[in-house]
Parts: structure tokens; sequence; C-alpha cells
């Protein structure tokens, strides 16, 4: 961790280095109007730091670096470094051992003339900063799975969707499209609606306390919200909203009310192709 | 081969305590652990099961905190929270010697006090466990997150030396418990996350110097390079190596498990069963020669390692006595092989699954295509991480069960890289519902004899290992941090102890001035239980 810490202090130090030197090239380089850089995924940041993936690459960078790659060095090295003809750069040590374009630049300068690369000696030192910072963020892409985004998910048939719904499934005996899921689609984004659909306890927003009622030994039953349960006792919030917990055995007996029971059956059900055709049919009500 | 000799060196000696005027068990892992708990599953079985018989099913009702040990100034851990043992410790002439990542403590095991702490600064990789130590005399040796092997001193925790086992930029971690046998330590590496090959390795305790490897892909042209599409697809690898395996000191055989292939999820460039990943595969200790595999999982495409520890004990099959080697797998298949030989005797599913079509004449299951991640998301009857994990289970001779921490559920698995040349994960699972249930599985069959469903609520956190004991008592602990000893023969609950965070690790016991101990971690915190007198 202090390693990290101090070769992110060494980075962002440079960068400021950088911004100086950029400003006298601003116009030509802002003429290559690079993409906006992606917005991180959530977790993604937690996922680098659990990797131990060292800083984040430099996206604006990166993002300059994308095009010189794809016209000096994708034909070798393929357009996401992955390998071509040349070697795979996504796992090249020079590239891992690499903090800033120290190493990249080098060899990208120099070639390698007994492996057959080309030297590239017009290359500036910005350019080369800009390739390496691309081979960091594909790197970066690749290894960190905190910034995987699902693609287009919804390939399924809206029409056989609803017929699911109002058929074979029931959802329509508890649920209305004009009711409750009015503008499901626009709420949520495919992926989590699927989820959500499949057991509404997966999605964050859908997870609601449980209900439980004791039964005393003389027959006597309270009912709260569940704050602990396990084999040996059970912790509730009752009626009044009082904490109030009870020792389990010896006729004390706790039943967990599952909401969610008609889900949980569904889910040994569906098949692939039912769940799709609900996913579409779903995400039409935006 | 060698049994180990009684690490009595000089250093060790001054922690014997005068009172204990008792001779320690040999320090032979050969044998069922009694005044020792000298490796991670207490001997070289791995079927976790101890002969000691004080603490009883009459008994244990009984049992009391003796004393506890309370992890320190470390605070959060990068990326992964609270300090979690995993670690199953060693215990050898009265201390105890467990991790967490980057971590090792000496601990006296009558008193749970500390006797030293050696802290390595975190340099980088994967702190997502850390199982412990093995010891050779009086030496230990300890693997970190960055791939440093390092031997200490175990009398007073100082480093002898230290060896670099692999490259943690590569995204190679180290978290297994280095294993000794005879004059030889195994260590083996982690990591999935950039597409590396995986490899286990034995090294001299003295030197740390390599002495062979054995790599968990062939090369191109070598036996089994056909079951790969290519050099590339051979080089992004995987079968890690990160869980310790198992010996059997009369067949010279050393038993292990290989974690998944690589890209995790995504499969396309690597179309064959892409040996020798998600194996158990048995080595010849002296050369790292392959004996034989058997693959649990052809192909994997859901991140089911299977390294989970294959279980060495010996029974009947139709009559006959046999040598067995006993898995419940993480894609919740349990096996049973004859390790001899490898040969298949039981491939059967412990937990529902859809991701496989049966088995095939080999008792090796088959994946079913629609089931792999796929960019719409394919439905799973089990959950993402798989049927278990890591957890160690346990096999007892007297009821002749296997058992294990096994979770049902349901999940979705998704490609989120469709590029011919995918990196990386390439996808991801997403769990729907999951129940953790305790199981007991008749090794002859594969059924389930009892299980045990644990009312705690669905995905609890807690990774519960399993002990049994000849005094017909199971420990393990539920997902709401309760240690709880149930009846091995029935499931039935016989006591629990509120440890306040759930058992983080395999519980051990052993005998220590005449007196049964059990140990258990618990996030951050080693209890130690004995009969109250």
């Amino acid at each position: 961790m202090k390693t990290a810490e101090s070769r992110l202090v060494t980075r962002a130090v440079w960068k400021g280095c950088r911004t100086a030197v950029l400003c006298t090239f601003a116009i030509s380089l802002c003429a290559q109007q690079p993409r906006p850089p992606q917005r991180p995924a959530p977790g993604a940041e937690r996922t680098r730091q659990f990797l131990g993936l060292g800083p984040p690459p430099d996206a604006a960078a990166a993002a300059l670096g994308e095009p010189i790659f794809e016209r000096n060095c994708a034909f070798c090295h393929g357009p996401k470094a992955r390998g071509a003809e040349g070697p795979n750069l996504v796992r090249s040590s020079v590239v891992l051992d690499d903090e800033k374009g120290e190493s990249i630049g080098k060899v990208v300068h120099a070639g390698r003339p007994d492996r057959g690369m080309p030297a590239f000696p017009t290359l500036s030192e910005t350019q080369l900063y800009d390739i390496a910072e691309f081979l960091h963020q594909e790197v970066y892409l690749a290894a960190n799975r905190g910034t995987y985004q699902l693609l287009n998910i919804v390939s399924g048939n809206a029409a056989a969707g609803e017929a699911y719904f109002n058929g074979a499934g029931q959802c329509n005996t508890c649920h209305s499209v004009t009711g409750d899921l009015a503008h499901i689609g626009a709420k949520m984004r495919p992926a989590d609606l699927q989820q959500a659909f499949l057991y509404p306890a997966s999605v964050r927003e859908e997870r609601t306390p449980s209900t439980v009622v004791v039964t005393l030994p003389d027959g006597k039953t309270i009912k709260g919200t569940v704050m602990n349960i396990d084999d040996f006792e059970v912790t509730m919030r009752d009626d009044n909203g009082v904490p109030r917990s009870f020792v389990l055995g010896n006729g004390t007996k706790a039943e967990v009310e599952n909401k969610l029971a008609r889900h949980l059956e569904l889910l040994k059900h569906y098949t692939d192709a039912d769940m799709h055709n609900l996913t579409a049919y779903l995400t039409t009500f935006k | 081969m060698n049994p180990l000799r009684i690490p009595l060196t000089k250093s060790v000696f001054i922690f014997l305590s005068a009172a204990s005027l008792a001779i320690p068990q040999a320090f032979n892992p050969s044998k069922p652990p009694r005044d020792v708990w000298p490796t991670y599953n207490g001997d070289y079985s791995g079927r976790r099961y101890s002969p000691l018989t004080e603490v009883n099913a009459a008994n244990v009702q009984a049992l009391s905190v003796a004393w506890i040990y309370h992890i320190e100034n470390v605070g959060m851990q990068r990326g992964v929270g609270l300090p979690d043992i995993k670690s199953t410790p060693l215990m050898v002439n009265g201390v105890l010697y467990f991790t967490i990542p980057d971590h090792v403590y000496a601990v006296d095991a009558r008193t749970g006090r500390e006797l030293w702490h050696f802290d390595w600064e975190d340099h980088g990789g994967h702190l997502t466990g850390q199982r412990g130590v093995g010891i050779y005399e009086g030496w230990l040796y300890f693997m970190t997150p960055d791939d440093w092997f390092i031997s200490l001193d175990g009398a007073t925790g100082k480093e002898r030396w230290r060896k670099k086992v692999a490259d943690e930029k590569m995204q190679y971690f180290t978290t297994m418990a280095p294993m000794v046998i005879g004059n030889r330590v195994i260590v083996g590496v982690g990591g999935d996350a950039m597409d590396v090959p995986g490899f286990l390795e034995a090294r001299d305790p003295e030197t740390g110097d390599v002495e062979w490897r054995w790599n968990t892909e062939p090369k191109p042209g070598e036996p089994g390079a056909d079951t790969w599409p290519g050099a590339s697809a051979m080089e992004h690898g995987g079968g890690m190596t990160w869980l310790p395996g198992t010996y059997d000191p009369e067949l010279d055989l050393l038993y292990w498990g290989t974690g998944n292939p690589n890209p995790v999820y995504a499969g396309q460039s690597r179309k064959g069963d892409d040996l020798w990943t998600c194996s158990i595969v048995a080595l010849k200790p002296e050369t790292g020669k392959l004996v034989w595999y058997f693959q649990a999982s052809p192909h994997d495409t859901h991140d089911w390692d299977d390294v989970e520890t294959p279980v060495l004990f010996d029974a009947t099959v139709d009559g006959h006595p046999r040598k067995l080697l006993g898995q419940a797998a993480r894609n919740g298949y349990f096996f049973v092989l004859d390790r001899t030989n490898g040969k298949n005797i039981v491939s059967k599913p412990f937990v529902p699954l859809n991701w496989s079509k049966g088995v095939n004449s080999l008792g090796e299951p088959i994946p079913n295509v629609e089931k792999q991640p796929s960019v719409d998301g394919a439905l799973l009857s089990i959950p993402a991480g798989g049927g278990t994990n890591w957890m160690p289970p346990s096999f007892d001779p007297q009821t002749n069960l296997f058992y294990v921490n096994a979770t049902n559920g349901y999940s979705l698995a998704y490609l989120t890289d469709t590029d011919a040349k995918p990196e990386g994960y390439g996808g991801s699972g997403r769990n729907l519902w999951t129940q953790h249930e305790l199981e007991a599985i008749d090794y002859r069959t594969g059924n389930i004899e009892w299980r045990h469903r644990y009312t705690t609520a669905s995905g609890g956190a807690g990774t519960p290992g399993i002990l049994t004991t000849a005094g017909q008592v199971l420990f393990t602990g539920d997902y709401g941090g309760n240690l709880i000893a149930y009846a091995p023969a029935n499931g039935a609950i016989l006591w629990h102890f509120h440890m306040g965070r759930s058992l983080s690790n395999g519980p051990e016991t052993y005998l220590l001035d005449g007196r049964q101990y059990v140990v258990a971690g618990a996030g951050d915190t080693l209890f130690a239980f004995r009969l109250l007198k």
C-alpha cells in the first residue's frame, strides 16, 4: 500500500509537469477530438485497490494514444494490443513494469530490430506517453473486473414474454404492467430488471425486511420484522418498533415468511428463453 | 516419505513449559494428530479427523472459552476490510502459528498470549486470504500477497531468507500454507485477473531454491496440448494451485487440485478441455512428474476452481478395501476416485445444478454449452461461486461420511468480452438466491445422508471449515457467528457458542498438558475452548 501510494504521488506530480508541457501543444492535440473518458463503473476503484493494480491510467492521455497506437502499432499487435503477428502487450512485462512511458517509450522509439520490430523515432515524448497510457488502460480494463459493463442483454421476444407474463409464469396474478410495474423499463436498466424479476431481493433497492412469527410454548404468537435469526435465537422489531429477542427451542419456534416464495418456485422452471422474453417484454414499458 | 523429526531445536525448546513433562507426539503428519497440529489439515490425509475423545458427545455442553486472542493494530486491510483468519493454526510444542495476509503470529497455545508477530509491509498482490504456515525443524514457511516465499525462525519470528515465487504485476498472488513433505516444501500460486499460467513447485527448506516445477498447462507439442487450440491459449493458462494438497506416504503420491482456466468466463479463445485446469492430479513428490489426472470440469467457464481439498481415506467399496480420494468440488459434484490410479468411482451432484449434462465414461462432467456465460445471461441452478469453496471439509472414519459446507442457489452467468481474443475475466456472475447447508455425504453413493439447512439469512458471511473427532462431535460454524457442535451420525445440534463474527477457518483440536483444546478463528479473533473443570 505504501509503495502504491508513493507511485500515485509520483504519477500525479509527473502529470502536473505534463499539463504544462501540453499547453504548448494544445492546439494540435485538441484537433484530435479525444473521446470522452468512460466514467469508472461502480466498484472499479475498490477492485483496483483489491487487485493491487497500481495507479489508475491517465484516461485522457489513453484516449489520445489510441489513434496513435491504431496507426502505428495495431497492425502487428492487434487493435486492442492483444496480439496478432506481434506479441500480446496486455500481459507484457515491459508494459506491466512501466510506470509512465519510460520503458515503453524506449522500446517504441528504438524498436527491436532483432525481433523484427521497427523503430518509431519520429514519435514525440508526449505521443509515447499517450501510447503507454493507452496500453496501461487496456491492461486496466481487462484486469479490473470492477470496470466490466454488461453488453446489450435484451435478446428476447417481447410478444412471447407477454404471453409468459399472463400465461405460464402467472406473473399477472400479483403484478400489473400498468400498476406496480408501470414504466419499469424506464426505471431500471435491463440487466437489473432481469435480475429483479427473477429474484427481487438480489437487487439492492428491492431488499425488504422479512417478517417473522414467533410461537411461544403457550401458543401465543408475536410478529415482527427480523433483525437477526439463526438456529438458536431470533431478534425482531415488534409492531410497536420495540426490539425483542427469543431463545428458540423448548417449545419456542420461529417461522420466517418468505414473500418471494413464488419467485423462488419460478426459478426452478424458467428456461433461458422464458427469462429473455420476459426481459424483452418488461423493457418495453418506458 | 520420511517422517519428520521432532522439531526440538534449541530455539523452540524454550517454549516448552516446565509443567509439560509429556513428550509430544512424533512430528509425523502421516498419522492423525493428537498433541500436535503440524500441517494445514492436521495430517497429510486432509480428513481433518482427530482421534481425541476427551471432548465428546456426552460432555461437549461443558465446553467453555479457555482464552481469546484478538488481532490488534492491523486495521482495515487493503481491498478486503477487517482481518479474517482463514488460516488453520499449526500447533507445535505448545505454540500456535497462524496468519492473515502479510502477518504471521505465534501465540502460546495454553494462554493465548502473543509470543511474536511478523509484519510484512504491503507491496501489492491480493489480500484475499492466507491459509497458514508450514513447518520444518524449527523453521516456518510463509507466503505473501506479492509472491515472496519467506522462511522465519519459529522461536523468534525473525526472517531467515526470502525467495520470489512469481510476479505480482502479472497478478499472481500467494495465499497457501506451504506443505512440507520430507525435505521438500511444496508451494502453489493464485491469480486470474491477467490470464497467466499456473504451476506448483517443490523448494528446498534450507535454501528456498526450486527443486522442481510442475506447470498446470502443457507446452505446444507436449501431452495434453491437444486439449487447447494453440500456444496463445495455453499461455493464458490458469489452473492455479492456491490451496494445500494432500499426500499418501505409502503410495508416495502428492494430490493437488487445480483452478479454473483463463480467461475465466470467456471460453471462446480456449476451445477444448483445457488440461490440466480444474483437475485433481497425482504427482511424484521427488520429481513433480504427473502420474494421473482426473478433470472435474473440462473447459470450465464459471470460475469454479477445483482446488478443494482432495481428501484421502481408506474404506470399502462393494466389500473390498480401497484407497480412495474424495472431493466436494466447487462445480457442485462430489467425486470419489481410486487414488492409486485416478479411476472414478462416484460422480454425483451434492447441490442441484444445470451446467452439466451428466458425466462421460470417465466420470467427468459434460458441460452444457447452453449454460455457458452469454451476453444476455444464462440462468444457473447453482450459485455463481459454486456449490462450495475452499473451506476445509472432513471425512469421519467412524461414520464413513464426508462432510461439506455447501451452498444451494440460483445465479446468472454473463459474458462481457465477445472479442475473439478475450483478456481478463471476460464476464461475471450474479447471485439471485442462496441457501447454505451442512451436508453429510455417503462416499459409496454420493447420496446425502443428512443435511442441516442454516436458518441464518441468505448470503450471510463466513467461510466455515469442518472438524470431526473420535469423540463423536463435528465442529463447524453457521453464517451468523455461531460455532456449532453436531452429532456426526445424524446432524443433531449438541452445543453452540456465539463468537460475534462467523467461523472463518477450519477448526482444529489438540491435546496439551493432558487436556483437549478446540481452536477456531472468527474474523480477527482466535478462540480456544476446553471443558470446564
